[in-house]
């Protein structure tokens, strides 16, 4: 045999054909090849603005990368975040671009992100059967939205301090347990290190273990239910 | 043979070697861009002088009311630990204070006089020579002179 055919993927290396028939023998993978959403192609009206989604996708993938980079340098704590910042854009060799990319990165993901939202919206495309599609869709938003707002505040600038003295108060606008958010948010009565440790937490565990689930189920939906004409 | 068969001829041939230039520029292309992507990371991660935070000060000079008389402290010279130790009033002796055997940093003992390992019980005097346990080496000796009331460290 030398040919393989793995769902839509043909492989004609002799290397990678005895590397798949190993892990075949051991664990018979051919059964996940075979499954139905590794065939689906994509149909032929697709336009531009179908490719969003795929846009924002690619552009999560670049923020994981240049964001596990800038971990490397980053100091979360009040006496040096802003100094470690401003190494790493200075000092650090192409320091500059990699944080250019993890911040441009971020601000063209919210905006795909709402080309995105909004080509599925005015083509009805969240409409049954896909409305589950939708709710994910939802979540993955907010999860994009709440990257922003917690990643906005390690740099330790005047300009994300006070953006996060503004944003934390608006949940206390909540009537009853406004104030209690607040002060879950803040980890204390104001901004301080306890506050920056919990943001960089969120930022860099919760929201992507979050944010990889809700993509997983996006896309498998995607791919079990075809992509959706315009109505 | 009439012309057009010899066009079609031509044309596998060259349809041949047509395919194997554009792999040959999609391999090259693809390097291109793998390398323009893997080198700035790799530039990025591997550290230099500047991204330890400071470059090499040949001199290094601190307060002498830093240290009291008979007792120690630990500095860092050429972004490496250094042991100065203020024996007399205006007696300075500076070392390395990483221990040739494995690498500890030694500490003073102003009871017996001497530098201490506390990993496997080396023994250093003060001009670096090893009086017991297992270090190898001596350790290397800095000069330390008093300019006024600053305390100034330089490779002897
Ligand atoms: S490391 Fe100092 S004695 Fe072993």
């Amino acid at each position: 045999m030398n040919e393989l055919r793995l769902g839509p993927i043909l492989i004609r290396n002799r290397l990678l054909i005895a590397l798949y028939n190993f892990v075949e023998s051991r664990l018979g993978i051919k059964e996940i090849f075979d499954l139905e959403i590794f065939y689906k192609l994509a149909p032929s009206h697709l336009g531009i603005f179908s490719c969003f989604g795929g846009i924002t996708f690619f552009l999560f993938i670049l923020q994981i990368i240049t964001g596990t980079l800038l971990l490397v340098y980053y100091v979360p704590t009040t006496a040096h975040a802003y100094d470690s910042v401003v190494h790493i854009t200075n000092n650090i060799p192409f320091g500059w671009l990699i944080r250019g990319f993890h911040h441009w990165g971020a601000n063209l993901m919210i905006i795909t992100v709402f080309i995105h939202m909004g080509k599925i919206y005015f083509h009805g495309i969240y409409k049954n059967p896909r409305e589950l599609n939708w709710i994910t869709g939802m979540v993955l938003l907010m999860t994009t939205l709440s990257f922003s707002f917690t990643g906005y505040l390690l740099p330790w600038t005047q300009l994300s301090y006070w953006a996060t003295v503004v944003g934390t108060e608006i949940p206390s606008a909540v009537p009853v347990i406004g104030d209690y958010i607040k002060f879950l948010l803040r980890g204390g009565t104001d901004i301080s290190q306890v506050t920056l440790t919990r943001f960089f937490a969120v930022h860099i565990m919760v929201l992507p273990a979050a944010i990889v689930i809700f993509i997983g189920m996006h896309i498998l939906m995607i791919r079990r239910q075809g992509i959706s004409g315009p109505l | 043979m009439n012309r057009i068969s010899e066009d079609i001829i031509k044309e596998e041939i060259s349809g041949g070697s047509r395919r194997s230039f554009l792999n040959i520029s999609i391999l090259i292309s693809s390097a291109v861009v793998l390398g323009g992507i893997i080198y700035p990371v790799l530039k990025f991660l591997f550290p230099t002088a500047t991204t330890v935070g400071m470059g090499e000060i040949e001199t290094f000079s601190m307060s002498i009311n830093e240290i009291p008389v008979g007792s120690a402290k630990i500095v860092r010279y050429k972004n490496r630990p250094a042991i100065v130790i203020r024996l007399k009033e205006q007696e300075i002796y500076a070392l390395s204070a990483i221990c040739t055997h494995l690498g500890c940093i030694v500490k003073w003992q102003e009871d017996k006089k001497e530098l201490f390992c506390p990993c496997h019980a080396g023994r250093f005097d003060l001009y670096g020579n090893v009086l017991g346990g297992p270090p190898p080496k001596p350790l290397s000796v800095y000069k330390a002179v008093v300019e006024e009331d600053r305390i100034l460290i330089k490779e002897v």
